[in-house]
């Protein structure tokens, strides 16, 4: 610290220990977001809603593990347990987004954020990973018990368990990219409000009002209009990913010629997102 | 009373913030136009959009931005108190911020439902999604400003209920369906205006009967609740 930034000098001893930078505020963000995106140092009230969330999917996922193990039928396979969770997947991102960003628009603890080295962009990228992360583990975990469920059950030795390992870590994959997807686009429309409620309920009409769409363009008469069905709506933009990275061995509609488009926009899609992120912040003062 | 009806609309829609409840309507009646432009038959495109997006998404979602907003928005900001402390009857209160929400629900998902119906079959279809969504319009919003003075966090609550209560768990427990507002929705329009498109699970008494208790009682238990309201700080 130089002089010159000092105003007033009433004579207190000065700080002289070591001073953590950036990289360090950016870490204490991302676990201070990841802790609250489960309510974890918080009250009992700020944890029921992620918990419920939470709880249903490991309760389907010990379903899943216990039916598979039991009978050997496969339900879901790791890709389409994610597909099927999309609801929960959805109210996760309700709870969540606002949670991290809104709040901070409400209470005004942005320009005291911003009065240390932290920019604009490291609070961004680690309100990002936080939530990235926390819908990852919200998948990833209960994919990991059915993962545990059908290794300690195969029949066929150590073989067994690596072509499981197999499926499982594209699930993962896929789970990720769910993740990035949908914390993206539900930062993005938290952000935009300080009020709780009203974010939640801004992201829940995003995500189920484009659902529909895909439905409709299914129904049109022209092929290039069904191949493409899927770009309109987040949630099947990444089940077209995994069908044209995965070979489409689990074709809900045909994807055509068209895979790589679906790459690309989901890719675009998610870049897109954290940009405008990244501009809405640049100017905090002006909410 | 007309005093707080007049103040909860202005509370709605000042400052630009109707313009949030505009983008579901229009893309329902756009989709709608977008199907007969490609000369498509209405049975192929009319289940997606009359029932997957208007009455699965277009209106409980209306109705949980516009009924948790009347009176949860109020009690989030603390200005609740100042309605509280004029001398009006809590049952007033309740009853002008349930018309509002009722009025402004039915108006933002009626119009595009009837626009829908009329351009999907026939104009006896398009009246009957309009009696349908004020019959739900009507049931919601007294479910959602019950919830709005249950909870701190009503959206969510109301998300529970809709999402995982008439979404996942009406897919795979039928039992659910008789609890569920959407139901009685899809019940109402399927009997007055009979097509292919919809399909009802519940019976017509049982819609409208349930309808009504949803309406009546939740109107009550807000009441009630709001006269023991009590103003706590901020939790959590």
């Amino acid at each position: 610290m130089s002089e010159a930034g000092v105003i007033h000098d009433i004579g207190y001893q000065r700080y002289r220990g070591p001073r953590l930078g950036r990289l360090a505020l950016q870490q204490a963000l991302y676990v201070q977001g990841l802790r609250a995106a489960f309510g974890l140092g918080r009250s009992a009230k700020a944890k029921i809603f992620p918990w419920l969330v939470a709880g249903i999917m490991l309760l389907v996922a010990v379903i899943l593990a216990a039916i598979r193990s039991q009978t050997g039928q496969v339900i879901f396979t790791y890709m389409q347990f994610a597909d099927q969770m999309s609801l929960l997947i959805i109210f996760f991102v309700a709870i969540v987004a606002p949670q991290l960003v809104s709040r901070d628009l409400r209470s005004n603890t942005l320009p005291l954020y911003f009065s240390r080295p932290l920019r604009a962009a490291d609070y961004v990228l680690a309100k990002y990973a936080a939530m990235t992360t926390s819908m990852w583990l919200l998948l990833g975990v209960p994919q990991f018990i059915m993962f545990l469920g059908a290794a300690f059950t195969t029949k066929d030795g150590f073989r067994g368990v690596w072509n499981e390992l197999g499926d499982l870590v594209p699930g993962l994959g896929y789970s990720l990219l769910w993740a990035l997807m949908f914390a993206g686009i539900g930062l993005l429309v938290a952000s935009f409000t300080g009020k709780q409620a009203f974010a939640a309920g801004g992201i829940v009409a995003v995500f189920m009002m484009t659902t529909p769409i895909f439905g409709v363009f299914m129904s049109l008469p022209s092929t290039t209009a069904n191949s493409l069905a899927g770009l309109t709506s987040p949630m099947f933009l990444i089940a077209g990913v995994g069908q044209w990275l995965g070979g489409g061995a689990d074709a809900e509609w045909d994807l055509g010629r068209f895979g790589p488009i679906y790459g690309i926009e989901a890719f675009c899609l998610i870049v897109s997102c954290v940009l405008l992120l990244l501009a809405r912040y640049r100017k905090v003062a002006s909410l | 009373m007309s005093t707080v009806a007049f103040i909860t609309a202005r509370g709605l829609f000042g400052r630009r913030r109707a313009l949030l409840l505009l983008p579901l309507p229009i893309l329902l009646v756009g989709l709608a136009l977008l199907c007969r432009a490609y000369d498509v038959s209405p049975d192929q495109w009319g289940r997606a959009v009359i029932v997957g997006l208007g009455l699965t998404v277009v209106l409980p979602v209306v109705a949980l931005i516009v009924g948790t907003g009347v009176l949860g928005s109020e009690v989030d900001d603390g200005t609740i108190v100042h309605i509280l402390t004029k001398p009006l009857p809590r049952r007033d209160i309740i009853l002008a911020k349930y018309a509002v929400a009722a009025t402004v629900t039915t108006v933002v998902s009626a119009v595009p439902l009837f626009l829908t119906g009329l351009l999907a079959g026939s104009a006896k279809l398009g009246a009957a999604l309009a009696v349908a969504s004020l019959v739900g319009a009507l049931a919601y919003s007294a479910l959602f400003l019950l919830f709005s003075l249950l909870s701190r966090r009503p959206v969510l609550v109301g998300l529970v209920y809709i999402l995982v209560w008439e979404g996942l768990l009406g897919n795979f427990v039928s039992g659910t369906k008789v609890l569920a507002v959407g139901q009685y929705v899809v019940t109402i329009t399927d009997k007055i205006a009979p097509t292919t498109m919809i399909e009802s699970s519940v019976g017509l008494t049982t819609a409208l009967v349930m309808s009504a208790v949803f309406i009546v009682l939740g109107t009550i238990a807000a009441i009630n609740r709001l006269g023991s309201f009590s103003l706590a700080g901020e939790t959590s």
